[in-house]
Order: structure tokens, then sequence, then C-alpha cells
């Protein structure tokens, strides 16, 4: 494997006697789009501020291309900032910005100028040089900011909840358009963000973190598949978790009844949770159901309805439907076995790796068997 | 109907204003009368003015007030900021509010009392009393006045405009030069104005301070008027208060072009900052 670009080794963060990181480990390959995703406070604009180089680490390395930069300044470090109010300098007009750092540098003015233009065209705001930051839109300041990271050529880019302040439709475009110039750059992009979607949609991998740790990491299908524990199933998209109870290898019981699942590799009998995705479930005729719901309530969302049912065990289900329910009627669940998702009990990312991994090559082995 | 508050406040407003301007007004009405007195209007003449010009020690203390103003806050500005600066990236927040209260002390204490503080600690030192004197005890009670102008203008601004200013990589002398000390320079200029007022009408710290054969006009004035009234007097506080009016008029057309450049003029200087 190729050297990681960053690399944090059991970094900790914290003020006196509140502790904000714990012992994070994480690897930063190149030229990939990263995200953080967590909740507020989880530690994730943390992890970004010792990356750039404001923040100190009260223990632990980081290191960048194998080399450890702890005591390099931020003004040092070849990574780049987008911040999340932009942070443009209200005394410079668009130029000014983009060629700051450039400046700074003492580059002569030709290529300045040459870059600056080449930015702006990057971020579709070519001629828009001598504008004023006040003239511009919040979305026009987003891509300055972008425009001014970027003109210093650097080779991680870190992005603080850069789109947070956009209205959604602004938001969906600067998240296609953010992810492209990634790809055409071929640089490391480093986002944080709260939102589960924005995260799903644009990284190649996802760095899960909550209470000032990682709880998860991986591919953004990974990780809405197979979250490891309650917090990230609950975090990313919705689900429906209830509890159960691991009668053997593929067979789970929860809500009173005995499914077939896809899952292994744990204790006979263990207490788990089950999940299951609303989008996987669908609404039948009560004697096609593997499960008997009454429905409750749904909403309408526009592309679905939001159906909200309870079993006979009084266990609550979230159903996403393209027709809708009728209240009060009694419906059949139907789901398939791949659709179940098991979570250990307090699994740490590690043992939750290590038992897919086995249980993934068990089957491979399986179906090796039946070819030959 | 909705008129009637907003006339009478009219009314108030206007009442107020002549009641602040009459006495000045008077003051310049009478240094055009051609009689000593303020008595009676005996017909126009500038001869209290002729008079003025002449006397070439009112003329030379003139001067010295005007240097020690602009000398004085041009230091006090400079050690303002700096202070402005200082207490803004205090991190310790008693530390802060310390510093922040030391100053606003010095902003409200009596004047006498500093004055008189200020010449028991020149003659203690053994410092001649003169322009020296004056001059520094000016810089030290300008200095609270631009700290106070300085300080909300510097909290206002977004702090990741530095974290963003070092991300590009600017050290700590150019994340000064470059970002912080034009954001704040509104409030610096507003500043060194409000230091030049303070230090022009300063009375009682200056009546402490200085020696023999140094004056301002402030005190020149009082031990004038002690010995009775000459229209002089009133020819020398009309210049004044053209001259006041003149820094008013100077502030506002800075200070505007100052806003006006950063929306407009900004194209030109864009080569400027690049050449640098």
């Amino acid at each position: 494997m190729a050297q990681p670009i960053i690399e944090f080794k059991h970094v900790a963060k914290q003020y006196d006697d509140t502790v904000v990181l714990k012992s994070v480990d994480l690897e930063i390959e190149a030229g990939k789009f990263y995200t953080l995703l967590g909740p507020s406070g989880s530690g994730k604009t943390t992890i970004l501020r010792l990356i750039a180089g404001f923040l100190e680490a009260s223990s632990g390395d980081i290191l960048f291309e194998g080399e450890r930069i702890n005591d390099v300044p931020a003004e040092k470090r070849r990574v780049n900032t987008v911040f999340q109010n932009y942070a443009l300098f209200p005394n410079m007009n668009v130029f000014e910005n983009v060629a700051f750092g450039m400046s700074i540098k003492g580059k002569p003015k030709n290529e300045i100028k040459a870059k600056v233009a080449e930015m702006l065209e990057l971020v579709k705001l070519g001629g828009y040089e001598d504008r004023e930051i006040s003239e511009l839109s919040g979305g026009q300041q987003q891509r300055v900011a972008i425009a001014r990271a970027l003109a210093n050529d650097p080779e991680v880019l870190l992005l603080d909840e850069p789109l947070s302040a956009l209205d959604y439709k602004l938001r969906k475009d600067m998240q296609y358009e953010l992810r492209e110039i990634q790809k055409r750059l071929g640089i490391t992009f480093i986002f944080v963000t709260h939102d589960q979607e924005e995260a799903l949609a644009m990284s190649d991998w996802i760095f899960v973190t909550n209470e000032g740790e990682i709880v998860q990491n991986g591919t953004p299908v990974d990780i809405y598949d197979e979250p490891i524990n309650h917090f990230v199933a609950d975090f990313i998209g919705e689900s429906n978790i209830v509890p159960g109870v691991m009668r053997e290898d593929y067979l789970v019981s929860f809500a009173g009844k005995e499914f077939e699942n896809v899952d292994g590799g744990m204790r006979p009998n263990e207490q788990v949770e089950v999940v299951l995705r609303p989008e996987d479930l669908d609404l039948v005729a009560e004697e096609d159901g593997k499960l008997v719901v009454t429905i409750d309530d749904q909403s309408f969302r526009g592309d679905y309805y939001e159906i909200t049912a309870h079993d006979d065990d009084q266990n609550e289900w979230q159903v996403q439907a393209t027709n809708p329910a009728v209240i009060g009627e009694r419906r059949g669940l139907y789901f398939d076995p791949e659709d179940i998702h098991i979570m250990r009990l307090n699994e740490s990312e590690e043992d939750f790796d290590a038992r897919l991994e086995q249980y993934d090559d068990s089957e491979e082995d399986e179906e090796g068997a039946d070819e030959q | 109907m909705d008129n009637k508050p907003k006339k009478w406040s009219y009314i108030y407003l206007v009442f107020v204003f002549i009641l602040m301007y009459a006495p000045i007004f008077y003051l310049i009405f009478y240094s055009f009368n051609k009689g000593d007195y303020m008595n009676g209007f005996d017909g126009f003449s500038l001869r209290h003015y002729q008079d003025m010009f002449a006397d070439t020690r009112l003329m030379e203390i003139l001067v010295n007030t005007f240097i020690v103003a602009l000398l004085s806050s041009v230091l006090a500005t400079l050690i303002g900021t700096f202070g402005a600066l200082g207490i803004y990236n205090t991190k310790h927040r008693t530390t802060k509010n310390l510093l922040l209260s030391l100053n606003n002390v010095l902003m409200v204490s009596p004047d006498v009392i500093v004055g008189a503080s200020f010449l028991i600690f020149f003659t203690m030192i053994g410092m001649s009393l003169g322009f020296g004197s004056v001059v520094l005890s000016h810089i030290a009670f300008s200095i609270p006045i631009v700290v106070l102008m300085v300080l909300p203008r510097l909290n206002e601004m977004n702090p990741a405009l530095i974290d963003a200013a070092r991300d590009l990589g600017a050290s700590n002398y150019q994340v000064l030069s470059r970002v912080v000390l034009p954001y704040a320079w509104p409030g610096i200029l507003a500043g060194f104005f409000m230091a030049i007022t303070y230090s022009l009408d300063d009375f009682a710290v200056t009546f402490f301070v200085t020696g023999n054969g140094f004056s301002t006009l402030s005190v020149e004035i009082y031990s004038r008027a002690r010995q009775g009234i000459d229209l002089s007097i009133n020819a020398l506080s009309a210049l004044m208060f053209l001259l006041s009016l003149l820094l008013v008029i100077v502030y506002y057309f800075i200070s505007n072009y100052s806003v006006k450049s950063s929306k407009k003029k900004r194209g030109g200087a864009a080569g400027m900052v690049v050449h640098q």
C-alpha cells in the first residue's frame, strides 16, 4: 500500500478537563475524497483543525507524508482550508482574495494573474476579479473561498462544513461541483459535515465520529449497509432498530418470530440489535407479510410516503412506500433475508471488520465448493 | 395625527441644539464687535482679529498647541492600537477584563487627579516641566481613548480571518499588516481624531504639567480670562471653532473615502498589493 498522506497516531485533544478527542487513529490516502461525518461536538472539526495546524494535539503524532508535523505552524503546512463562514477578507476584492497566498509567497505578478483567472474559471466565476466580496451572493463567496484555497496548490484541501449556509438546491449543485473539482485536480479532499446525505453522495471514504472518537470508517455503501452500532445506524439514514436474539448463524429472532438472514459469527442466543432500512420494507397483503403491522400515520414526502406502523409486539416500524396506505389498516410487512442487518452490542470496529471478513470468506468458500 | 409626536421631538431637538450652540455663537458674534466689551454691539470690525494675529505670543501658543495635539495623538494611536491588539489577543478572560477595566478607569478618572498625579510623578523623577511633560501626559490620557475606539472594531472581526490568512501562508507580521490592521483602520482613524480633539481642548491635565514659558491655548485663555475679558480671545475662539469644524469635515471625508475605496477603487489597487 502507498504511504498515507496524512496519518493520526493516537491523537488526543483536551482543554483543561474537557476531552474533545480520545486517541484517534486514521489514515488518509492521497487523491481521495474523505468525509468526517458526525453530530456537532463529535470532534470532526477538531480533527480538521489539527490537520490544518490551528490546534495543537495534547498527545499523539500527526504525520504528513510520513513526517511528524505536530510542531509545524499552519502557514508552513501544505494544506489549505475552506472555512465554514468563508472567511474572505472583506477589505480585498475577489482578485486580491484569491491572490493572497501567492502574493505572500512573492510570486511574479503575471503568474499570479494567470493562476487567479484559472482558479476563478475552475469555480465558474471567470471574470469576477474586480468584484467586491460584499457584492457576491453566499454561493459565489463560497466559490471564491474554494478558489482562494486551491490557488495555493495544496496537497490536501480541508473543507469545514462549507455548504451548510447554502440553500438546498445550491448545496446539491455544489456537491456535484466539489466532487468534480476533486476528480479533476486529483488532490485529497477532507470534508467535514453533519449532513449524512452530503457525506454519502460525495465521499470515497467516510469517517463517522461521535463523542471524540471515530466509531466507524468505510465506503458510503459499507457504512450505510453495515452500520457497526446503534449510533451509526441511527445517524446515517433512517433506520428501524429492534432488539433481537441471534439463534444461530443465519437465523435471527425478533418481534416474536424467527427469520433467515445473512449474518453470522456470533455466539448462539446472543442479544443483538436488528436494523431494517425503511426503503427495504414493503407493505403487502396481511397474509403475504413476514410481520403484521397496523398503520399509525403517514406523511407525503414528494417522491415517497413515509409511513409509521407498529407490530403486535409494539415495535415501531418506518416504511417508505410509493403508494399511500390507509391509517388503522392491518398490513403485512415483507423484507428479504439480506435486508436484515445485525449489530452486536459494544462491538469494536476491529472485531466487527474481522467478523465480516471471516464470514465473507466462509461464504466464498462455500460458493467455491459449489462450483467444483 | 402621526406627525404630532414627530413634530414635538423635532422642536425638542432644535431647542437642545440652540441651547448648546448659543454661547459659542454669542462669543463669535462679539468677536466682530467694534467696541471692547460684550455688553453692546457697536458695529462690525475685524480689529480683534488683527490684535490676535499681531499677538506673537498667542500665535506661538497656537502652533504649540497643534504640535502637541498632533504629536501626542500620533504616538497615542500607535501605542493604543497595539494595546488594543494586546487586549484582543489575551486569551485568559479574567486578565482580559482586568486590562480593559484598568483602561476604562483611566478614561473616567477626573482630569484633576490625573494632572496632579502627573505633576507629582514628573517632579519626583526630576523632569523639567514644559513641552515634553505636556506631550507625555497627553499621550497618556489619549491611549485609553484609542484603545476604546479600536477594540470594538477588532472584536467585530471574524476570528476565522486570522486563521485563513495563516492558512494561506501569512506570517504573524503579514497577518497583522495585511488583514488585521486594514480591518481595524476605521477604528484607528476614529481613535486618532478623538485623541486630537481631547488633546486640543484639555485644560486640567495641561494646567498641572505646563511649566514656565510653555503653554497651550486652553491654559492661556484661562489665565487671560482671569485678567479681564479681551475680545481677541473671542476672535481666537471663533478661529478654533472653525478649525474643529474643519477637523470634523476632514474626518467625515476620510472615513467616507475608506468605505468607498473598498467598494470602487480597489480594482486599481489590486495590482498594488500584488506588487509588494
